[in-house]
């Protein structure tokens, strides 16, 4: 369909974009893999002598593994907690009618809209006082904060997709309301559930300004304890780019795995 | 519904709280002297100079990244939706930069540009120029440096919302105007581009909301510097909450911006909203 002039274009376009997308993860990638002398090896190579010794070191850091493990933790927690309140909730909202979805419409839209920072001042002098400061409990509740509207707007056109003819069949049946929401409502809409599942818990993963704010040492996650690397010594790159690869590793893969939803999911409000 | 309510409390709550903070002299290395201030926080506000600066940064940061995703997001759409033979891996490799924790993306740039260690000196050193500069010293190419990481973050995701809109168009129109001999580019222009302007103004709006979202990557990547040439204002608001411990006056800075955003944006956001809950209903 394409003359020829005009895929010429198209493929030189998508090139030179993939290029820019993906040199600065390879060099990563190559960093992850190179000895302290080769990383500032001049002239500069892509690739060295390959090593492990960075990833060894890393995996052997037990402050960094700490971390990784609170980050393990912390995304976990955020993700049953926001589930626990927005699976309800998302139910309810869906089965009611149009009206109350503008008001619910411009409550997620306004959670979005508002800056990170707008939150963190008040829920640390909160936090303060609860004495919740550094601690993975006071993270998961902050975290949930932002991820527990995304989730019920997210479930509730999940469940708007489950008929209600196969709902009124379970109450012939005899099914209690709440029967229908386990027995029925659940496992139908259990594709979308497992995809907010895993946005929540990348949303999580990655979020910084809670992290880097609400806590010292005890519940430092990986995303901010990297930052460890870069010392007073001197930036250790080799121990950043193992590290960096360690962190991206699992969201990289949770998002091909739910490649068909994410863009579609994660856009929250934004569909044609 | 009760655990509605509530969640709807914890997120509106604090928001009004910070209001009211930046309404006081709050001082957090002397509990009790706490009192009430009115609006002087905001009146200092307006004769802070590096407050009016970050105000210019913010601009800078969010107009010009957030113009290059959509231009770019658009054409890439446009690429894709083509399916050209050996693209097919592409749209995978575009989720990436969406995931990877934003500030893993600094260090990635950072590592990037680091003179003699990076990607871009090796690159340099394959085309025979040399690329070894310190790009984060000087002001200009490190506010270019936010800019560039910025639109690498977020274009891939335009690209791909903008790829769905486009995929859910008919192909007849296209096709006709293919056929009255329009080049692609034409076709996409009159036809495709005009279909899907609302998506594309939705997804700018959204753009524009969250373009400060990439406070890891500033504070990883130049931390606010040199001399503030990347410090946008919700930067200001943490050095001042969280190294000078200013919180009142952090208090302050944020809610004017959150103030200032919502005004801008409140018209179409309560646009999407109804015209979202209208097609709800259908």
């Amino acid at each position: 369909m394409l003359r020829t002039r005009e895929k010429i274009f198209c493929y030189v376009v998508a090139f030179a974009f993939i290029l820019f997308l993906l040199a600065p993860i390879v060099w990563l990638l190559s960093t992850s893999f190179k000895g302290q002398l080769d990383i500032f090896a001049d002239p500069p190579r892509l690739i060295a002598t390959v090593t492990l010794d960075n990833y060894r070191e890393v995996l052997g850091d037990r402050d960094f593994m700490h971390s990784f493990l609170n980050s393990i933790l912390v995304s976990s927690g955020t993700v049953i907690l926001s589930m626990i309140l927005a699976l309800p909730a998302a139910y309810g909202l869906s089965r009611l009618r149009s009206k109350t979805k503008v008001g619910l419409l411009s409550w997620v839209l306004l959670v979005r809209a508002a800056p990170g920072m707008i939150y963190v001042i008040p829920y640390f002098m909160a936090f303060n006082e609860l004495g919740l400061m550094d601690t993975k409990t006071g993270l998961i509740l902050i975290n949930t904060v932002f991820t527990a509207p995304l989730a019920i707007w997210i479930l509730i056109s999940f469940f708007d997709g489950v008929p209600a003819e196969i709902e009124e069949a379970a109450f012939v049946d005899g099914a209690t309301r709440w029967q229908t929401f386990t027995r029925v409502a659940l496992p139908m809409a259990a594709p979308g559930i497992a995809s907010a599942a895993i946005l929540v818990f990348i949303f999580s993963w990655n979020e910084f300004l809670f992290a880097l704010t609400m806590t010292r040492f005890e519940s430092k996650t990986a995303a901010v304890a990297i930052l460890n690397y870069m010392g007073y010594e001197g930036t250790e790159w080799g121990k950043i780019a193992a590290a960096g690869i360690l962190i991206l590793l699992p969201v990289a893969i949770f998002a091909i795995g739910i490649r068909k939803y994410f863009v579609q999911t994660s856009a929250g409000g934004v569909k044609g | 519904m009760p655990t509605f309510l509530a969640l709807v409390a914890i997120t509106v709550l604090p928001i009004l709280v910070t209001l009211g903070i930046s309404l006081f002299y709050v001082d957090l290395t002397m509990p009790g002297m706490t009192r009430f201030a009115g609006l002087e926080n905001y009146f200092e506000l307006f004769q802070d100079s590096r407050f009016l600066n970050s105000l210019t940064v913010t601009a800078k940061l969010i107009f010009i990244p957030v113009a290059l995703q959509i231009v770019i997001g658009l054409l890439l759409a446009m690429v894709l939706k083509e399916k050209l033979p050996g693209t097919g891996w592409m749209r995978m490799a575009f989720l990436l930069p969406a995931v990877i924790p934003p500030a893993v993306s600094g260090l990635v740039w950072k590592l990037f540009i680091v003179p003699g260690a990076g990607g871009l000196s090796y690159l340099g050193h394959v085309i025979g120029v040399d690329l070894s500069l310190d790009l984060l010293s000087m002001p200009g190419s490190a506010l270019t440096l936010v800019i560039v990481t910025s639109v690498w973050v977020g274009t891939p995701f335009v690209a791909l919302l903008m790829l769905s809109a486009l995929e859910s168009l008919g192909e007849e129109q296209y096709e006709a105007a293919r056929i009255d001999g329009a080049s692609w580019f034409q076709a996409h222009w009159h036809i495709s581009l005009p279909e899907i302007r609302p998506v594309i103004l939705t997804v700018a709006v959204f753009r524009i909301l969250e373009a400060l979202a990439i406070f890891p990557i500033i504070f990883v990547l130049t931390g606010g510097g040199p001399a503030g040439a990347t410090e946008p204002i919700n930067y200001y608001a943490y050095v001042n909450g969280f190294e000078y411990l200013r919180v009142d006056y952090a208090a302050t800075i944020i809610f004017f911006f959150f103030v200032v955003m919502m005004g801008i944006c409140s018209p179409f956001l309560i646009n999407i909203a109804r015209r979202e809950s209208r097609e709800e209903a259908r």
